[in-house]
């Protein structure tokens, strides 16, 4: 009875060639380690997020007299509704992190170059909308911390010329963060951006299935002699089907994922709910310390650093330009092994060590 | 074809983000409904702080300004015209009487002047031993006499003290009085201590704070009674109706206890999956593939 029902769905939908084609057929590098599986922790992670969001808006009323006491019903009288809050605040953090070291992990392998130069940018791309998901969500419960944070981040770009008044006017619907911030911000939230990273990573995930998962250079010397021009698809034949060898690593850091989740909700839920998180927005106090979230510490402090506000966030945009198109920067056939280029391991190095240094700073001073 | 696509497009991106976003009904609607309550009000500065912190004002009457600025009063944004009256937003009319200006009480006006916002108490205070004399002699104690006038302080039990007492009278009726209302006012302490926990907690405690500033309130006005046998009585009925905000600090206490489970449970869990997923890729051979 049994056999029949499978072999029902199987004649219709055809699972076991999915998994076939997709999962054992696709397979990973050899040597692939832990390190590889981020995207797929980042996927994970956004579903969460997707999943506690739309929990959240089945209470969430996104008007500045109802925000905060809808959040607080949520947090205490809905059953649950704290687990659901908590989980999509502190992952919403994790996610970050989690793209952050993907992304150093993509850089000191190289991976970015040819043919995955879009793969690239793509990435770079949903990071900045994921960072952007962060600004618009942390107004929602229209709390102390979420609107000052809010107002400091929304006077970031007026420092830019020219249009800088516009972009900082546009995010705020006016002069001031007012309750058309919060239907502005609430609307890129819970739609628009969402969609946008859901094509962006439906794009990543197309990109890395047809040229396959990049090999360590490190472990696999490269071969690849094929002209600029043509694709050659990287196939491992030495490495191991994506299933399951590679899928219980993916799943084994999808584990540790939720298990750091639960290790901030149990030890530390309020990490990232100072205590002005608990305050209704008041336009007319100014809490004594407004500091951006913990992923803006470093451009926050750039900017405090350097006097000349133009000077500071023009640094700040062409960074994330640089970023963004690294891979056609760093086009010529150099090699992708990090280690015999010491010239690109001192910079993506002392990036780094500069982005933790004025975090810190940022975080203290 | 892509070119049409990309042009119109452009075209209806460019009429939404001009012509139709300065359509009236936005206006109207954006300043109605969603802007007034919320805009930062513009030019929220007083001519009378501006005014009595300049060069041109004596140290004396910069120094109310100092003192207002340290007390409950400035904590709480009550500010200089909500008492002294006045149109703080025009420097040209902050003194004057038809914009209600009152200046400073005469010593025999300064429990209306006070009462106008502590209607409760004043009236407390002119039946008590203290508001009669001050009534029949006009050099009794007055509000400014225990609370000061600027540097106004949250109104506590340590304002019974010997110091300020003995300059009018012995100690020993203040010393009976404090000690009858120790014990609400410890309980009122802590309650006050652990909604504010609570709140840091992320529980929500409007009805628990509104019950206990309503007690607070309430038991304050015994304070200017100086009655000791009816603050004993009253003491009672007060330790009752804080025990229920107690029992529902409990349950929120509880409440959060319950979430650090659930949360480390499921920490547990995920804990030993990881566990047994890690064991289990190390199951797999790498040379199978």
């Amino acid at each position: 009875m049994w056999a029949r029902i499978i072999h029902w769905i199987e004649v219709r939908i055809g699972i076991e060639e999915l998994i076939n084609k997709h999962l054992r057929q696709f397979r990973s590098p050899k040597g692939a380690t832990f390190w590889n599986t981020l995207g797929f922790v980042t996927l994970v992670a956004f579903i969460v997020q997707a999943v506690t969001g739309i929990m959240l808006l089945l209470y969430y009323i996104p008007h500045p007299e109802h925000a905060f006491k809808s959040v607080q019903t949520i947090t205490n009288d809905i059953p649950y509704g704290w687990l659901f809050r908590l989980i999509h605040n502190v992952g919403g953090n994790i996610i970050v992190a989690v793209i952050i070291i993907h992304m150093v992990h993509v850089f000191l392998r190289v991976s970015y170059k040819r043919p995955r130069e879009i793969t690239w940018l793509t990435g770079v791309l949903m990071f900045l909308l994921v960072l952007l998901a962060c600004i618009t969500g942390q107004l929602l419960p229209w709390h102390q911390t979420g609107f000052w944070q809010t107002t400091v981040t929304t006077t970031i770009p007026s420092f830019l010329p020219v249009i800088g008044e516009g972009i900082s006017s546009y995010m705020r619907g006016g002069e001031f963060v007012t309750g058309i911030t919060l239907s502005r911000f609430f609307s890129f939230h819970v739609v628009i951006l969402p969609v946008f990273i859901t094509i962006l990573m439906l794009l990543h995930v197309i990109l890395i299935r047809r040229q396959g998962l990049s090999t360590s250079p490190v472990i696999e010397p490269e071969t690849d002699a094929s002209p600029p021009d043509d694709f050659k698809r990287e196939a491992h034949p030495e490495g191991q089907p994506c299933f399951p060898h590679f899928s219980l690593k993916r799943l084994f850091m999808v584990m540790i994922y939720f298990t750091v989740l639960f290790f901030i909700l149990t030890f530390f839920p309020n990490l990232f709910l100072p205590p002005e998180a608990n305050i209704q927005a008041d336009p007319m106090t100014t809490p004594e310390f407004i500091r951006p979230a913990w992923y803006f510490l470093a451009p926050y402090q750039i900017i405090k650093t350097i006097p000349n506000d133009v000077l500071g966030i023009s640094l700040l945009v062409i960074f994330s330009v640089v970023l963004m198109f690294w891979p056609f920067l760093d086009a010529k056939d150099a090699g992708r092994n990090i280690r015999k280029r010491p010239m690109l391991m001192s910079l993506g190095l002392i990036v780094l060590a500069l982005w933790i240094i004025f975090t810190i700073w940022g975080m203290y001073s | 074809m892509i070119r049409h696509l990309i042009i119109s497009v452009t075209v209806i991106t460019a009429l939404f983000s001009t012509g139709l976003s300065r359509a009236s009904y936005r206006e109207t609607f954006e300043k109605e409904f969603m802007l007034s309550p919320w805009a930062i009000a513009k030019g929220e500065i007083s001519a009378c702080i501006q005014c009595h912190t300049s060069d041109s004002m004596d140290t004396e009457m910069q120094q109310l300004v100092r003192d207002w600025r340290l007390s409950w009063h400035a904590k709480n944004n009550v500010s200089c015209h909500d008492c002294h009256g006045g149109a703080p937003e025009d420097a040209s009319m902050s003194m004057s009487h038809q914009r209600g200006f009152k200046g400073s009480p005469q010593e025999i006006d300064i429990p209306e002047f006070c009462g106008t916002c502590h209607i409760a108490i004043k009236n407390n205070y002119l039946q008590s031993g203290h508001g009669k004399t001050f009534q029949e002699s006009a050099e009794g104690p007055s509000c400014i006499t225990c609370h000061g006038s600027h540097n106004i302080q949250q109104a506590s039990m340590d304002l019974i003290n010997e110091q300020l007492c003995t300059k009018c009278h012995t100690y020993d009726r203040a010393k009976e009085m404090k000690q009858a209302l120790f014990m609400v006012e410890s309980k009122l302490n802590n309650i006050n201590k652990d909604l504010k926990r609570l709140k840091v907690l992320g529980i929500a405690t409007d009805r628990q704070e509104k019950a206990y500033f309503r007690n607070h309130a309430e038991f304050r006005t015994l304070f200017h009674s100086i009655d000791v046998d009816a603050v004993r009585s009253k003491s009672s009925d007060y330790s009752q109706s804080l025990e229920i905000i107690e029992s529902e600090i409990n349950e929120s206490f509880k409440q959060l206890a319950f979430r650090r489970n659930f949360s480390a449970y499921l920490f547990m869990i995920f804990i030993g999956l990881s566990i047994v997923v890690f064991l289990l890729s190390k199951s797999y051979d790498p040379q199978d593939g």
